[in-house]
């Protein structure tokens, strides 16, 4: 029995070690002992030049579960390789504990700088603190941090998105007196509180425009699909266009409109390959694409700069760009 | 260690070894793989950082050891450990100017309601601990969204703030917290007729209950227990990420049940042991913490941590044969 267990620990060691693999590149050398601060300890050894290829860069995502998410890790880890950069991703699972666990494991780690894709705008403030605190450059991505010591933050205005689909849905609808449901993100999540403040911004201008039901379907296709399904019974065919925080749930919404064989137009928010195909077979109108690629290696390149010692941007936007009938082609294959 | 158990070993057979020390080997064996792989693991700070966050989620793992020893389970410590990390932190806004000793109050009568509730939901109204723990599961995220609209809750004071970023010398005051209740929770469970009524009652149930044990009473309480230690988790977690959250919590019963199971504590109750449940919370922080440092892909991790729950139960299992 006693042998039994070895032999399967040993197979652990063995399935561990063959990940670590292929893990990052860099294997710290001299391993200085567990005297300091780990702050102190990343200055050291990074002056020693204990790292000779490159810088090395963590990113933790609030999720790796989600297209968009994925599509920055996909864009971090290849503009990483053609620069000569070591880069992790970290996923945070919805956690923000998480998140603030990652950031220590990478200060731990001495990577020389951090982007963080945050939970919550609030929740990971602590991430920038312990990150300043041990004098490494932090760059927010996508979500904005509440912190004012972030060293730099790239990323889309979500309150503009939300207006850009609610104007294109109107102008869409060519007139200005119909009913609309709104389907929004997790309750709390800045981009939710945003986006919604921009439809609102937008609808302010239209009083006649109605919204007969909005509720969070967290960002989910299915939970978008079911809330479509209870609001089609409620209201039937009052309901007059669909207006969805982000495209997976338009795109949920949609499946429900389709079994009842209706068609009311839907939009949403992010350019993800369902929803480029979507607008080009004309289930949905239109998607107003969140440019990941360029949110991800905007935030690498600043926290790198900033890491060099550089002064850097505080604030950098990238822009919405609307996919329509007319461009989606455009789209098709971008990652 | 080693002269220790080379001691016992002699008077124990094989499989008696691997069951009562099973998963302390792996934890040591992995400890030592990510040591080898990354001499940065055993630095002060990571050490620090493992331990500090593992004394959070070990507080749900040891209320949750309390629950399944009596053969119950508790889905509802994520829940409300998040409810009651909202409601500490209401209250320990700047703003507000309460003292932080009435926000970790608030916090722990969340707990205590919820524990009450749960307890008294399966003990005196014999609701399934399974179903009763999913509906206040259920209560508790719903009144943590009530309180705010489901929007967090920013800029809390610094006295509150120390409990969860604070040291105390070296000591991350978690881990103080930690301390406190282990002492407790051991004396509690090994050196009291309490402990003991614990074990008689998730071994067997008319057994102790025609031996002379109030069952229902000591059914109740352990939910009362899982309850505040859930709550103080909550608390200590807002005062650590420095604002509440909505999701806090969210998912966190899974690991404290893959966290008791790994420690050796039988889901069926009446055996099992608390410092088996500290190495099961330690082995899965550690093995996060040490794939994230070695560098591993997040999904990767996801398949390696099925793995290690699943296999050292049957390591369990076959050694009990």
């Amino acid at each position: 029995m006693k042998k039994k267990s070895v032999a399967m620990l040993l197979t652990a060691a063995m399935a561990v070690s063959m990940f670590a693999g292929c893990g990052s590149k860099e294997e710290s050398a001299s391993g200085s002992t567990a005297k300091s601060e780990a702050a102190e300890e990343t200055k050291e050894e990074t002056a020693a030049g204990e790292k000779k290829g490159g810088k090395t860069v963590g990113a933790t995502y609030y999720t790796l579960q989600t297209e968009f998410c994925m599509r920055m890790d996909n864009a971090a880890k290849k503009w990483a390789e053609e620069n000569g950069v070591t880069y992790t991703g970290y996923d945070g699972n919805n956690d923000a504990a998480k998140q603030l666990e990652q950031v220590e494991t990478m200060i731990a780690q001495g990577v020389d700088a951090i982007v963080l894709n945050p939970q919550d705008a609030d929740a990971c403030s602590a991430c920038v603190d312990v990150a300043v605190e041990a004098g490494i450059p932090i760059v927010g991505v996508n979500t904005m941090v509440n912190n004012e010591n972030l060293t730099g933050y790239v990323g889309s205005q979500d309150v503009g998105a939300g207006e850009e689909i609610m104007q294109y849905m109107i102008d869409y609808m060519g007139k200005d007196e119909f009913n609309i449901v709104v389907l929004e993100g997790p309750m709390g999540q800045s981009a939710q509180l945003q986006r919604w403040e921009g439809i609102n911004n937008v609808l302010a201008e239209y009083p006649k425009i109605k919204i007969l039901a909005y509720n969070t379907a967290n960002w989910s296709r299915s939970e978008a699909q079911s809330l479509m399904e209870t609001w089609l019974n409620e209201h039937g065919d009052e309901i007059d266009a669909v207006v969805a925080e982000n495209d997976e749930m338009a795109l949920g919404a949609r499946v429900a409109i389709d079994e009842l064989s209706l068609d009311i137009p839907c939009i949403g928010i992010d350019g993800i390959t369902d929803a480029v195909t979507a607008v080009g077979n004309g289930s949905m109108i239109a998607s107003d694409f969140q440019d990941a690629e360029g949110q991800i290696i905007g935030a690498l390149e600043l926290a790198l700069s900033a890491a060099d010692g550089n002064d850097v941007e505080k604030e950098k936007w990238i822009p919405f760009q609307m996919i329509t009938p007319d461009n989606y082609t455009e789209y098709v294959d971008r990652y | 260690m080693s002269q220790k158990t080379a001691v016992k070993k002699n008077k124990m057979t094989g499989k008696q070894f691997v069951a009562q020390y099973g998963s302390l080997i792996g934890l040591v064996v992995l400890f030592v793989i990510f040591a080898i792989l990354r001499p940065r693991f055993v630095s002060f700070g990571n050490v620090r950082n493992v331990l500090r966050i593992s004394s959070i989620d070990g507080l749900l793992a040891i209320g949750m050891t309390f629950v399944v020893l009596t053969g119950g389970i508790d889905l509802s410590v994520g829940a409300v450990m998040g409810c009651a990390s909202m409601y500490a932190a209401y209250f320990a806004q700047a703003s507000m100017g309460y003292p932080t000793i009435m926000a970790v109050a608030v916090g722990a009568l969340v707990g205590l309601g919820f524990g009450v509730f749960n307890g008294v939901c399966v003990a005196y109204f014999k609701v399934p601990s399974f179903v009763g723990t999913l509906g206040s599961m259920s209560i508790a995220k719903g009144l943590t969204f009530l309180l705010t609209d489901a929007k967090p809750i920013p800029n809390l004071s610094d006295s509150f703030k120390f409990l969860g970023g604070g040291y105390l010398g070296p000591i991350p005051i978690p881990c103080v917290f930690m301390i406190l209740i282990l002492v407790i929770c051991f004396f509690l469970l090994y050196k009291t007729k309490y402990g003991r009524y614990i074990y008689a009652v998730g071994g067997n149930l008319n057994g102790a209950r025609v031996s002379g044990i109030n069952t229902k009473q000591i059914m109740c309480t352990v939910y009362i227990i899982s309850g505040v230690l859930s709550a103080l988790a909550g608390v200590i977690t807002s005062a650590r990420v420095t604002s509440g959250v909505t999701s806090t919590g969210d998912g966190y019963e899974t690991d404290a049940i893959a966290a008791v199971v790994i420690g050796g504590t039988s889901l069926a109750g009446g055996r099992g042991r608390l410092w088996g449940t500290i190495v099961g919370i330690l082995i899965m922080h550690i093995l996060s913490n040490g794939l994230d440092m070695v560098g591993v892909n997040a999904y990767i991790q996801l398949v390696v941590k099925g793995f290690v729950v699943i296999g050292t139960v049957m390591l369990d299992g076959l050694s009990a044969d």
